[in-house]
């Protein structure tokens, strides 16, 4: 059981505003599913990560790329992009 | 002429000067102003396509280098990028989004003379098995439009199905390439991770999702395996395949070859119809000289929750990006604060993304991770060691695609918990990074089944070897549309 205050605290730092009420309900049930986890039996086991050797990534080398991405943007000013104010 | 041929006999009919890519592509345009009215696979059309068969075949008439495709009709899932059209994701967040440059698929597509006859919904950024949470409306079962075609590819399964393209390319996280091709009765193909470049794919789980090829063959998802599979220095993920030529030798068969049947694929909700299509298959399989016996795999039972865990927490980590500030821009910044401007902007993504975004700040959270993200992360390991053991022993597993069939849209939007028992088949292949295949199967009450095959990583080849043996001993009816 997922109370409404952790969904709402977990919206904020994900920069949600809940405005429809049936959120609560479907994400505590689909929480709610995920403790099937705590049965597999899975405690000791280790996690394995995909390791990529350095010599197989690309050469560290700068490649221009030719698109003007960022002049693309609307709120983009002279060499900057316009964010709202963080205060 | 015929719009309802594979893209090997287009190519044939095309080389041998029997068809104008033009005409081919004229007709399938029309076809789709007839049909998709109803159908809803197309979220945007390329207005250009019937111009640019014209100037393939000029470039045919003229003795001039042409590519494999000869011009032929392809839909793309709207998750993958063409430069300078649109590319929505079906969201109301990507609207506007124009592409600023090509995927590495479309790129080598276009090297190879691919006409994009337009973008195909899905549900939004790609989270979905129906086709239901797509920003602009569901996609609608070409076999019963009552019913939902599948997802979250389900615009590329329906446009293949329904004769609007010859083949499609979608995405496959959790089976969203495989589902909407068992509910659509066209072949998906889901390859090996690292077989073919993501970039230009707009990310939703980048650590187990693969762009797939929906067609009406099973020589035609190797032909498309064989134009976009390969290296590419702009995904670092990707794996060198050596140029192998997935369609020569597809027709060797199956004898001698050891599969095994999932046995958590085949247990319950499955639906009656599927479990006795799944023996039919099997008991095919063993007339072609393979050999099928059972396995258990008993971490498939947690496989499920393990998939949501980790796709909603990378979900959580690349959705961030959609602030307003680099994607929508429809309201100024003026006059806001950084996280009510952020919060307003992000009032445009659909329920489903909402929940998900939430789920992933919270599964990985301090306090919560132990219990759901790292134990998910420790279901993948044991999957994929159990997994790897499996092909010790077998060459192949087998499962149906789906173990239910197609169900009518709006009946289990709102029930999240019967809606993860769907992916139960098909999360696996996703979670250990082997390469699974939808093949149409049967039809039950006017619906398609699909039956999946998967095979050890880099084993495409032999996947697709088998999925061709078996696909030669179904004849299926013709869609009803």
């Amino acid at each position: 059981m997922v109370s409404r205050e952790e969904i709402e605290h977990v919206a904020k730092l994900m920069r949600i505003e809940i405005d429809d009420p049936t959120i609560y309900e479907i994400v505590d049930k689909m929480i709610g599913y995920f403790d099937i986890l705590d049965s597999a039996g899975v405690e000791s086991e280790d996690i394995s990560v995909r390791e990529i050797p350095i010599s197989d990534l690309r050469e560290d080398k700068y490649t221009p790329f030719d698109e003007k991405l960022i002049e693309k943007l609307n709120h983009y000013k002279g060499t900057y992009v316009r964010a709202p104010k963080m205060i | 002429m015929s719009i309802k041929i594979s893209a090997l006999q287009y190519i044939q009919e095309v080389k041998s000067g029997n068809l104008s890519a033009e005409d081919f592509v004229a007709k399938t345009m029309e076809q789709i102003q007839k049909v998709d009215g109803k159908l809803h696979a197309f979220l945007s059309l390329n207005d250009n396509a019937v111009d640019q068969a014209r100037e393939i075949d000029k470039k045919i008439k003229s003795g001039g280098k042409i590519g494999q495709c000869f011009g032929m009709p392809i839909s793309i899932k709207d998750n993958i990028c063409i430069k300078d059209t649109k590319t929505t994701c079906a969201s109301k967040m990507l609207e506007n989004f124009i592409a600023p440059y090509d995927a590495t698929v479309i790129t080598k597509l276009k090297q190879q003379d691919a006409i994009f006859v337009g973008k195909v919904n899905l549900d939004e950024f790609a989270m979905g098995l129906s086709t239901e949470f797509s920003a602009y409306g569901p996609s609608k079962n070409p076999w019963n439009t009552d019913y939902v075609p599948g997802g979250s590819s389900g615009g590329s399964a329906v446009s293949v199905s329904a004769f609007e393209c010859v083949a499609s390319l979608g995405s496959d996280t959790g089976g969203s390439v495989r589902n909407p091709a068992s509910f659509c009765s066209t072949v998906g193909y889901k390859p090996t991770y690292g077989l073919i470049s993501r970039y230009g794919l707009i990310s939703y789980a980048n650590s187990i999702e693969q762009i797939g090829p929906l067609t009406r063959t099973v020589e035609d998802a190797a032909f498309m395996l064989n134009l976009i599979s390969g290296q590419d220095s702009n995904d670092n993920t990707t794996v060198d395949n050596k140029n192998e030529d997935y369609l020569k030798d597809i027709d060797s068969g199956i004898e001698g070859k050891k599969i095994g049947i999932i046995k958590e694929m085949l247990g319950e909700g499955i639906d009656p119809s599927v479990l006795s299509a799944t023996k039919d298959a099997i008991s095919k399989l063993e007339g072609l000289g393979a050999t099928c016996e059972e396995i258990s795999l008993d971490m498939v039972k947690y496989s499920v929750a393990a998939y949501y865990t980790i796709t909603a927490t990378e979900a959580g980590s690349n959705l961030a990006r959609y602030d307003n500030l680099r994607y929508g821009y429809d309201f100024s910044v003026e006059g806001y604060e950084f996280n009510s401007y952020i919060e307003k902007a992000r009032k445009k993504l659909g329920p489903e993304v909402t929940r998900r975004m939430i789920l992933g700040g919270f599964v990985p959270s301090a306090g919560h991770a132990g219990k759901y993200f790292l134990k998910a992360l420790k279901v993948k390991s044991k999957l994929t060691r159990q997994v790897n053991e499996a092909f010790e022993k077998f060459d192949l597993l087998i499962s149906p695609t789906v173990p239910i069939l197609p169900f009518r849209i709006g009946e289990k939007i709102n029930d999240p918990a019967a809606l993860f028992l769907i992916d139960i088949n098909t999360v696996t292949a996703n979670l250990t990074g082997k390469p699974a295949i939808s093949i149409p199967y049967s039809i039950s009450n006017g619906l398609p089944i699909g039956m999946q095959l998967i095979a050890n990583s880099m084993n495409d080849k032999l996947l697709l070897q088998a999925a061709y043996a078996l696909e030669k001993t179904v004849k299926l009816p013709e869609v009803p549309i």
